[in-house]
């Protein structure tokens, strides 16, 4: 497996004879296909995290993220929903399928 | 290292999340013109009504075709959520007017998204937006010929009903 992306509590890897990712999370590693990963994203992306901060709007501060069409629970605090978004944002740009920062930012 | 995320998706992932963005203007279009063919129908305007179900028609097909790429090209395609739907109107003037507005906007999205792609050296998503940016040619150019019309009619007396009527004229 070669690594593809760390962040502080992430790992992002690819097992190329499998063909699949792995994300590890600390306590599981997860074994995931590209679309799998994509739907990740999208819900890692679409968490305000600008809610975390308003008690009104998300009380605790936590996330429940069900991954790999339910196969998965994770219950992430805001600092760990801040490391995956950098993981999944850099991740993609290292598997070369989404710009790089620089030209994101433009 | 093989690139096997490269291998199961041909365009960028910032091209699928606009086009994704995209899927959810065409939904909400389609969602606009049905209102309007519902507004048409209780306001005695049969024939715009007509011509709004059609619009209806056309945009989903329009969301439907940029699902469809997403499909193709290994992306994932979001079935969109869409609310707050405008439902009155105070005139049929200010419909078509309403239209030419949203399909204004529509453009721009578009070539929005066909700038980015192209900054983002996104070869097959700038080249699968060349038939929308030729299609808003159209549409913009269908209301603005209705508008002219509405103009050259007139509001006054038979006028509306008039109107109306030649609607006919842009429903294929
Ligand atoms: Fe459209
Ligand atoms: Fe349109």
């Amino acid at each position: 497996m070669e690594l593809i992306y760390q962040s502080k509590y992430y790992t992002l890897y690819q097992a190329e004879k499998e063909r699949r990712f792995y994300i590890d999370f600390g306590q599981k590693s997860i074994p995931m296909n590209l679309c799998q990963l994509i739907a990740l994203r999208h819900k890692v992306m679409s968490i305000s995290i600008e809610d975390h901060f308003d008690s009104d709007l998300n009380k605790h501060g936590f996330e429940v993220l069900l991954l790999c069409n339910k196969e998965h629970l994770f219950i992430l605090n805001t600092l760990e929903i801040l490391d995956l978004k950098e993981l999944v944002e850099h991740g993609f740009s290292a598997l070369g399928i989404a710009a790089t920062k620089q030209i994101a930012s433009v | 290292m093989k690139d096997i995320a490269r291998q199961s998706m041909s365009i960028k992932v910032e091209s699928m999340d606009m086009l994704n963005g995209q899927i959810k203007m065409e939904a909400h279009a389609s969602a606009i013109y049905l209102a309007m063919a519902s507004w048409c129908e209780q306001n005695g305007f049969f024939t715009s009504a007509k011509f709004f179900y059609k619009q209806t028609e056309e945009e989903r097909e329009h969301m439907m075709k940029i699902f469809k790429f997403l499909v193709d090209t290994g992306g994932s395609p979001i079935s969109p959520e869409i609310s707050n739907i405008n439902h009155d109107y105070s005139s049929i003037v200010d419909v078509f007017e309403s239209t030419l507005e949203h399909e204004v906007k529509v453009t721009t999205s578009i070539h929005n998204i066909v700038k980015k792609a192209r900054e983002l050296g996104d070869i097959t998503t700038e080249r699968f937006l060349d038939w929308f940016v030729m299609e808003q040619v159209e549409e913009e150019n269908t209301i603005r010929d209705i508008l002219d019309m509405i103009q050259v009619t007139g509001t006054e007396g038979v006028g509306l009903q008039m109107i109306d009527n030649q609607v006919a004229n842009w429903i294929d």
